[in-house]
């Protein structure tokens, strides 16, 4: 686990409406240092609201943020942001677009070059440096879109989609590049839609909606409470009259058992006793995907 | 103040070499030098085609004295008055084109006042008028030549040179008339050039915002500068680009010969009233931040670059109300409607420049407007730096006055 108790961001009670529409309402919730921090949610959930005020672009009607220690909008040039509504000068070359946008974060032209240099080449697009951004590809400007939000060496990194229209070879190279970061000691709050991804690479989540916070913590820990009762057993000849199953899914010889008025330790010493050869036994996890669907569209 | 001047420096690197911005600030020496050498080439041929039309022939006039008020013929009169003591022989030398004119004064000459002037037939009558100044200042000369107060007989030929003064007992510009018009012309021109320069970096900060909101920049910026330091730096880089382009019109007037005239006019009525140079200076920079950071907010309210400038338009319309009322200026630059104009922000710089350039503002007027502007300017900006928020929730949509101003409450 990554996790640290000294939180990079802290959010309190926060809130912010337009017009009779409430955006976020009363949300709470603290990043760490060195994690990858997943905020998901439906569209129109309240996550680029919730972003926008991190970033000091919207003002919060109530509640407190600190950020890097400090009042969001102080810390600008320790944070890099990716936003879901991005572009870049299409007239402009690559590497002036780059260089302008880290300048602007207070890096110095001549680090900054140096480091456009470093990172276009790790995204595999050195060679495009000179080229007006408008001559690439959507998903090498999506790279380049990338390497804009981290140029100036961020402590924090906010990305709001961004494996958006990325193909599969790029969707790795991202991974491997958001994985490299939090490995030098960066944290990283990650938007997505793609659960799969969110399942791999977050450590904690924050799931939103209608404003309202519906699932936060651990990523393992709220996918176990949401399949307390569920074990996946694989065994030869499992017996079919155990105790508490109220539900068995077969495949082959793997049963996905829900269980009711008996734990899952509970039930394991009841398999040991019956003498079954169990070959492997866990607690199973419900995909994320699931989780979000249900959770999501429960009545309010 | 650094990430200001990296924006600044941004949009004025990114503008200057825009292909419009190129023709705009080109356009203006061009047509100077297309004057000039109209002026020049053209002009001579076409002074060349009207000889042969209209021949113009010796410079001339015979005169045939019967009062004998005007022989001798005073020697600075000789070189175009000849004496002919017969009526027909002048006659015949008119028909012969040896002179341009006949003057006949009869005998009873000076009780009666008529003379008799002959010209050929084919004679341009304009030359005729143009030179009647010339034949009077001859008759004033050979009458008072008698009279020993030379000072008058200076006057009674060139009675007056008028220097104009209104009512609240300041002058204008030393110097006659001409000085006075000169003065009061080229000041106006300037004054027009600057509102020109205003109107034309305030549409390209406009672009900028509407291009940056449909590339979807603005939110990537945003997140590494507030709302106000983005804006100041484009108002920076594009009043720069606005200098850079009265500088380039004032250079080439400097290398334009005919523009040199025009120099040395702007610059002698500056020097003859540096105080309005300075004040029509600061309102051009008021005028300027003003304008420039209106329509660089509105430029993030539309969805592209056209409706952005829709809905600034209103902003432009009002702008431009000191222009639409050149009537009312040239009858009272002093008028009530012209003075409330002067007062209102959105019409005071253009309206202010106008009336500095063509008379006397009180000071009352100058003290209102400026420090209107003045507290119009943060006001603005506060208000810029909310539309800018409001913009980024306005994609791809249109929004209404009404909506706008519900917005801008929570943006």
């Amino acid at each position: 686990m990554r996790t640290s108790p000294s939180p990079v961001l802290s959010v309190r009670n926060l809130g912010k409406r337009y017009g009779d529409f409430v955006a976020v309402d009363d949300l709470t919730f603290e990043i760490f240092a060195g994690e990858i921090f997943g905020l998901l949610g439906p569209n129109g959930a309240g996550k680029t609201s919730t972003i926008r005020i991190l970033m000091d672009i919207f003002k919060a009607d109530a509640g407190q943020v600190e950020l890097l220690g400090r009042p969001p909008g102080d810390s600008r040039a320790r944070v890099g942001y990716l936003p879901e509504e991005r572009g870049l000068y299409r007239d402009q070359k690559v590497l002036e677009v780059l260089v302008y946008l880290a300048r602007l974060k207070g890096t110095d032209p001549n680090i900054a070059r140096r480091r456009v240099e470093q990172w276009l080449e790790r995204v595999e697009l050195q060679e495009w440096a000179t080229k007006r951004v408008k001559e690439l590809s959507r998903g090498m400007q999506q790279k380049v879109q990338f390497v804009a939000s981290l140029i100036h060496d961020p402590d924090l990194l906010i990305l709001d989609e961004p494996f958006q229209g990325l193909d599969p070879v790029n969707v790795e190279l991202l991974k491997r590049l958001i994985r490299e970061l939090v490995a030098d000691g960066k944290t990283i709050v990650l938007s997505a839609h793609q659960m799969n991804l969110v399942e791999e690479l977050c450590d904690r989540i924050l799931l939103i909606n209608r404003g309202r916070a519906l699932l936060y913590g651990q990523l393992q820990q709220i996918k176990r409470d949401y399949a307390a009762n569920v074990v996946r057993v694989r065994a030869e000849n499992l017996p079919t009259d155990l105790p508490g199953v109220v539900r068995n899914e077969r495949n082959g010889d793997i049963s996905l058992l829900t269980l009711d008025g008996i734990g899952a330790q509970a039930f394991l010493a009841e398999l040991v006793a019956r003498h079954v050869v169990v070959e492997s036994f866990e607690i199973a996890s419900v995909p994320l995907n699931d989780i979000f669907v249900a959770v999501t569209q429960e009545p309010r | 103040m650094k990430k200001v001047l990296i924006i600044a420096w941004r949009e004025y690197a990114v503008n200057v070499r825009r292909p419009g911005f190129i023709i705009m600030t080109l356009l203006v020496p061009l047509l100077g030098l297309i004057s000039l050498f109209i002026a020049t080439f053209f002009g001579g041929q076409a002074s060349r085609t009207l000889v042969q039309i209209f021949p113009a022939g010796p410079r001339l006039t015979a005169v045939v004295d019967h009062s004998g008020r005007f022989m001798p013929i005073l020697s600075e009169f000789q070189e175009r008055y000849i004496p002919y003591q017969d009526e027909t022989v002048a006659r015949t030398a008119l028909e012969h084109e040896r002179v341009r004119r006949v003057l006949v004064i009869p005998s009873t000459y000076p009780q009666s006042e008529d003379v008799v002037v002959v010209t050929a037939a084919s004679s341009f009558s304009g030359l005729e008028i143009e030179d009647s100044g010339a034949l009077r200042r001859f008759f004033i000369a050979h009458l008072t030549q008698d009279m020993d107060d030379h000072i008058l007989r200076e006057r009674l030929a060139d009675p007056f040179d008028a220097r104009i003064e209104n009512i609240s007992g300041a002058s204008q510009s030393p110097g006659g008339m001409l000085a006075g018009t000169l003065n009061f012309g080229f000041s106006y021109l300037l004054s027009i050039l600057l509102i020109v320069t205003i109107f034309t970096s305030s549409g390209y900060l406009l672009r900028s915002v509407s291009e940056e909101k449909t590339s979807r920049m603005i939110e990537i910026i945003l997140s590494s500068v507030t709302p106000q330091q983005l804006l100041a730096g484009k108002v920076l880089g594009m009043g720069t680009l606005g200098l850079t382009q009265v500088f380039v019109w004032t250079a080439s007037a400097f290398s334009l010969g005919s523009g040199l005239v025009i120099l040395l006019g702007v610059t002698l009525s500056l020097f003859a009233r540096p105080e309005v140079f300075v004040l029509i200076v600061v309102f051009y920079i008021l005028g300027f931040t003003v304008y420039a950071v209106l329509l660089g907010s509105l430029g993030a309210l539309g969805a592209d670059f056209r409706e952005s400038q829709q809905i600034s338009g209103v902003v432009t319309l009002i702008a431009t109300i000191p222009m639409m009322l050149m009537w009312v200026f040239f009858s009272n630059p002093n008028a009530p409607l012209v003075r409330v104009l002067s007062w209102f922000p959105l019409t005071a710089p253009t309206m202010m420049m106008i009336r500095l350039a063509m008379t006397d503002v009180q000071w009352f007027d100058v003290a209102v407007s400026s420090t209107v502007l003045l507290v119009t300017i943060p006001l603005t900006v506060w208000l810029g730096a909310k539309v800018f928020r409001l913009g980024l929730l306005m994609y791809g949509k249109r929004p209404g006055i009404l909506e706008i101003v519900q917005l801008l409450r929570q943006a």
